[in-house]
C-alpha cells in the first residue's frame, strides 16, 4: 500500500507540463534553433505558409473559457499573432498573461467570409458578455495564424 | 475463496481507494458540465471607471505610472502592451489594466483561480498529460470493475436476478432513450 501511495505521488510529480529551468514546457519540445520576426511573418505571409516557425513575444490574451489560444505581441508595436491549439491539447492558464513564451506552430493563412466573421463576432460576445454589432462586419478577411505545437512560458 | 466472497473483497477495496478520485471527477464534472453558464476554473471580475486627464506626448513607461498613481496601484507591473495607438494594457499578477486613451476609460480586470475546482478541472480534463493520463486511465478501468462487479455483489430477489436487473436496465435505458430523442425527435 504504501508503494502504491509513493507510485501515484511520483506519477503526478513527472507530468508532461514539465518545469525546467527555461519555464514551464508545454505540448511538443521545441525542435528549431532559430526564431522568426513575428513582424516578418506578416510581412511575408506566402513565404512562411504552412511552414513550422518559432517565435518569441509576450502573451497578451489567453483563451478565457478551454486555454485553447493565446495572443502573442509582435515585435511590431500595436501587432500581435495568435496561436490556436486543439482544445484539450495543450492548455494555457490565465496566469500566463503577461509572460513571455517562445512557441512552435504552423503558419496558417484563414480565408474569412463577411458570415464567418459575423458568426465568430456573435460567438466571442457569448462567450465574454459583450456586445456585437453585425453591422461592422462590412466584408471577409484574410487572418494569420500559428496552429500550437509547443511552447515554453518563462 | 468463494468468488462472490472475494469479488465483495475487491469491490470494498478498489472501492475505497477510488472514493477520493470519484469526488474529484464528480465535482468537476458538475463545474464543467455548466461551462456555458461560467467560468470553472476562474473567478474573473472587472471594474471600469474614468479616469479625468490622460496625458499627451509621454513615453508608454511614463503613461503606465500615471495611471498607475491615478488608480492609487501600487503593485509591481510585470509587463505592457499597446493593442492599437489609442490603447494600453497593463499586466501585472493577476490582473491586467486596460486604458482607453480616447473615452479615458480604465477596466480593471482581476482574475482568480477558484480554489481546489481549478485543480479537480485540471485533474479531470487531463491538463497535466504524460503520467496522469495512465493514472486516469487505470482509474476508468477501475470504475468499470466496480460498475461491474456491484451487479453480483447480492443474491437473491435484490439481485441481479431480481429487481436489479430492471434498475440496471433503467440505467442504461436513460442516455440511450435520450439520445434516440435528441436524434429523432428533438
Amino acid at each position: 500500500m504504501k508503494n502504491l501511495v509513493l507510485f501515484l505521488f511520483l506519477s503526478v510529480l513527472l507530468a508532461s507540463n514539465t518545469y525546467s529551468q527555461e519555464g514551464v514546457n508545454y505540448g511538443k519540445k521545441l525542435t528549431l534553433n532559430e526564431k522568426t520576426p513575428i513582424s516578418e511573418l506578416f510581412k511575408n505571409p506566402k513565404q512562411y505558409s504552412g511552414k513550422i516557425v518559432q517565435v518569441e513575444g509576450l502573451i497578451v490574451k489567453v483563451c478565457e473559457k478551454r486555454g485553447c489560444w493565446i495572443d502573442i505581441a509582435s515585435d511590431e508595436e500595436f501587432e500581435k499573432i495568435r496561436l490556436k491549439v486543439d482544445d484539450g491539447v495543450i492548455v494555457f492558464p490565465l496566469e500566463d498573461k503577461g509572460k513571455i513564451i517562445i512557441a512552435e506552430g504552423v503558419f496558417e493563412e484563414l480565408i474569412y467570409t463577411k458570415e464567418d466573421l459575423i458568426e465568430q463576432g456573435e460567438h466571442q460576445a457569448k462567450e465574454y458578455g459583450t456586445k456585437f454589432d453585425p453591422k461592422t462586419v462590412t466584408s471577409g478577411k484574410v487572418e494569420y495564424r500559428l496552429k500550437g505545437l509547443g511552447a515554453i512560458v518563462k | 475463496m468463494h468468488w462472490r466472497k472475494l469479488l465483495r473483497v475487491l469491490h470494498r477495496d478498489i472501492g475505497y481507494i477510488a472514493t477520493g478520485l470519484t469526488i474529484i471527477y464528480a465535482i468537476s464534472g458538475i463545474a464543467v458540465n455548466h461551462i456555458s453558464d461560467w467560468n470553472a476554473n476562474y473567478k474573473i471580475k472587472k471594474t471600469t471607471q474614468k479616469i479625468d486627464a490622460i496625458p499627451t506626448d509621454v513615453s508608454k513607461e511614463e503613461m503606465i505610472n500615471y495611471v498607475l498613481k491615478t488608480l492609487n496601484i501600487s503593485e509591481a507591473v510585470e509587463s505592457s502592451f499597446r493593442p492599437s495607438p489609442t490603447e494600453l494594457e497593463i499586466f501585472l499578477k493577476g490582473k491586467t489594466i486596460h486604458l482607453n486613451y480616447e473615452s479615458k476609460e480604465v477596466t480593471i480586470e482581476t482574475v482568480n483561480p477558484r480554489l481546489l475546482l481549478k485543480e479537480t478541472n485540471d485533474l479531470h480534463l487531463n491538463k497535466f498529460k504524460g503520467a496522469w493520463t495512465y493514472i486516469a486511465d487505470i482509474f476508468s478501468v477501475a470504475l468499470i470493475f466496480l460498475a461491474i462487479s456491484g451487479l453480483f455483489l447480492i443474491k437473491g430477489k435484490n439481485g441481479i436476478k431480481g429487481r436489479g436487473s430492471w434498475l440496471t436496465l433503467i440505467g442504461f435505458g436513460i442516455p440511450i432513450i435520450y439520445l434516440l430523442l435528441y436524434n429523432f425527435v428533438l
